[in-house]
């Protein structure tokens, strides 16, 4: 088990491993993501209650989902960064910053899109789940400004690791206490955050076809990002030098 | 006696008496913060409304987001003179655990900036019409928050010392990192205006005033090896 | 780039060794400062560091004190590597950098109070004594941002009487030390020495110290 993690920590490897599995990743989530896009948002029947609008919420339910992977990843990232030294965790947990924030900002975009038309408000400070989303989008911020701030890669991926780590403790403590302060909150608005309204099996199923296509796609950008990563870092490398001649 | 290795107490104490001698020689680092604090909450009443009504409702917020902005300017030089004069080489290569040096800094620090902020609460919280029944709430309460907020504000600090020009980026990672502590206590003081009990918002914020303690100076102290590698 | 592998040439290959490093790899954004670099420093030996600007002194320096981990390779302390024994090594270990470590606002005496009692216990009696050594008598009392850059440098080197670290690091100690000052360094250098500690000093200057070895880098 600890040759192949070390392994993986070989740019080169990961580079040739991901590169093989990068078509089929590729073609599951385009599979996923039609099936999800076209069935979820021109097939569906419309919620009694909600309407169309339901349509909405399929895109962002699994964007939010999947941005809450984030700050997880990163932990792990750092982590490995911290104790084993390993360029290639860097890699990732530097792209999953920049991809969080996208991540963040499409869940908080989506949400108030969804919230115009159910709530009439762009933004509503008693939905918890917007409310923390919005301070995890700000924490990714400080990660990213921090990395693009220290000039030195070395200290800098040390750096970030670390803040990466302290931010995911953070925002899971943020999560609860917001939470907690909405529910106190909660009794003076009129707003319902309810989105449990019961639904068919197919909104469910569409959900969840949905929730795959984009973990699928955070996968595929990621492994992709980080690549490009590699090839960056690693130029001066004789085979990356190799790969760059052969493509020409 | 030369030669005889120092307890860890003693390096503890002695790193809290400089950093207290240093504040005390540089009286502007501290003065200029506590000042600011005390301006902003005045310029609220202004930018506001000068009812006393409005302002009651405000009242225990615009404290407490006072003193994050505050304690944030002051932050700033918590390690960074020790930085460019040597002096944090010196106290990574002390043979004592760099955990209760740090927090012996950090100590310092929220005596000479956090302590004072809370001591003039009172001052503060009446010129803004804040019930007197919660005074004693508001006072607790920055009481734990504030030590959290530097134990906190200290890991950013120590990331960012090397950085030649940091603007605001403090503000960026530290503020968003605020947000439990001051939504426990402005609920502490919300509660006591309701007529409800604080102590579990109390409790709960001495909890987390431990778990910083206990957590926060080993992530200072990693931060620190990071920036001054 | 050094590819050349340097050797440190020592004049007292039988004394107990204090220090060695193996195999010592470092770059820096792609440039290699140096690759498989070896030495020796035993007891009662003075090892002056040598190089051109930008071929790393002051990076092998820090490495030694553990202060950067941006290399690979081996530094053993009395046979036993310095990861695994750091408040061991720490404690026997002095090291001045390019900044002194000397608080502006700080006196001399109360800057010497705090940076030795993080290593030993001392009195003030010692530091006076020190302090007048090295030739800042009268300046005792004095802020430090009211001393000049050589005052400043003198007051970090007074650590260096007080101390009983058997290893001293030391970062181009005498740039900004005029020519009396310089002499008593090496004095002060040449007791250590004498007294079987070891130093290790990065310095242009040709030093006049009988227990010299050289170390060249670049």
């Amino acid at each position: 088990m600890w040759v192949w993690f070390f392994k993986l920590g070989s740019p080169k490897w990961f580079y040739e491993l991901s590169g093989k599995w990068l078509p089929w990743l590729v073609a599951a989530m385009v599979i996923f993501m039609t099936i999800g896009l076209v069935w979820g948002l021109l097939f569906l029947p419309p919620d009694y209650q909600q309407g169309f609008t339901s349509r909405i919420l399929i895109v962002h339910v699994a964007v939010a989902g999947t941005s809450l992977a984030f700050f997880p990843l990163m932990f792990v990232a750092g982590t490995i960064t911290l104790v084993w030294r390993m360029k290639l965790a860097d890699m990732v947990a530097k792209n999953a910053a920049i991809l969080g924030a996208w991540f963040s900002f499409i869940t908080l975009a989506t949400g108030s899109l969804w919230g115009s038309v159910m709530w009439g408000t762009w933004w509503e400070w008693t939905d918890s789940r917007l409310v923390s989303m919005l301070f995890q989008l700000f924490l990714l911020l400080g990660v990213i400004s921090l990395r693009s701030a220290l000039e030195d890669s070395d200290a800098a991926a040390k750096a970030c690791a670390l803040l990466s780590i302290v931010g995911c403790i953070n925002v899971v403590i943020i999560k609860y206490s917001v939470e907690w302060w909405n529910t106190l909150h909660q009794v003076s608005s009129p707003v319902t955050t309810d989105t449990s309204s019961p639904n068919g099996p197919e909104f469910w199923i569409a959900t969840l076809i949905m929730i795959v296509a984009v973990y699928l796609f955070l996968t595929v950008s990621l492994i992709l990002s980080t690549r490009n990563e590699i090839l960056e870092r690693e130029r001066k490398a004789q085979w990356v030098k190799d790969l760059v001649l052969k493509a020409k | 006696m030369t030669g005889k290795q120092t307890t860890t107490s003693a390096a503890f104490l002695a790193t809290l008496k400089r950093d207290l001698l240093i504040a005390f020689k540089k009286k502007n680092d501290i003065v200029n913060p506590f000042m600011f604090f005390i301006i902003v909450v005045s310029l609220f009443p202004i930018g506001i409304s000068p009812e006393s009504d409005r302002l009651t409702e405000i009242a225990a917020g615009v404290i407490w987001i006072s003193v994050l902005l505050a304690s944030m300017l002051s932050m700033d030089n918590l390690y960074r003179s020790d930085f460019e004069d040597g002096s944090l080489e010196q106290l990574l290569l002390s043979p004592h655990p760099l955990f209760f040096l740090v927090l012996a800094k950090n100590i310092s620090h929220w005596l000479v900036s956090g302590l004072p902020v809370v001591l003039v609460s009172p001052l503060l919280a009446y010129m803004l019409a804040l019930p007197e029944e919660a005074y004693g709430t508001l006072f607790l309460s920055l009481l734990l928050g504030t030590p959290i907020m530097s134990l906190v504000g200290s890991i950013a600090v120590a990331l960012t010392v090397g950085l030649g020009s940091r603007g605001l980026i403090l503000a960026v990672i530290t503020l968003p990192m605020s947000v439990p502590v001051l939504i426990f206590g402005t609920l502490a003081v919300q509660s006591t205006l309701n007529s409800q009990s604080p102590l579990g918002y109390l409790s709960l914020m001495l909890v987390m005033l431990s778990v910083s303690v206990s957590l926060a100076p080993l992530a200072s102290a990693a931060a620190l090896r990071i920036s001054v590698n | 780039m050094s590819s050349a592998a340097p050797t440190a040439s020592s004049n007292s290959d039988t004394d107990t060794i204090m220090l060695a490093a193996r195999g010592l790899f470092c770059a820096r954004d792609d440039r290699v400062l140096f690759k498989n670099l070896n030495f020796d420093l035993p007891e009662g030996q003075v090892l002056q560091v040598q190089g051109s600007n930008g071929s790393g002194k002051t990076t092998l320096m820090r490495i030694l004190c553990g202060l950067n981990d941006g290399y690979e390779g081996s530094i053993k302390w009395y046979g036993q590597e310095i990861e695994d024994q750091a408040a061991n090594f720490f404690s026997s270990l002095l090291y001045i950098g390019h900044r002194v470590g000397v608080a502006k606002v700080l006196t001399p005496v109360e800057n010497l109070r705090w940076s030795c009692s993080l290593k030993q216990a001392v009195s003030d009696e010692e530091i006076m004594a020190a302090l007048k050594e090295v030739g800042l008598r009268g300046f005792e009392e004095s802020p430090c941002y009211t001393l000049s850059a050589g005052q400043q440098q003198r007051v970090s080197l007074a650590r260096l009487i007080i101390s009983p670290a058997s290893l001293w690091v030391l970062d181009e100690p005498f740039t900004t030390l005029d020519r009396k000052g310089v002499e008593r360094l090496e004095q002060i250098l040449q007791r250590q020495a004498q007294a079987g500690g070891s130093v290790m000093v990065t310095t242009h200057h040709s030093l006049n110290i009988p227990e010299l070895a050289m170390l060249s880098l670049g």
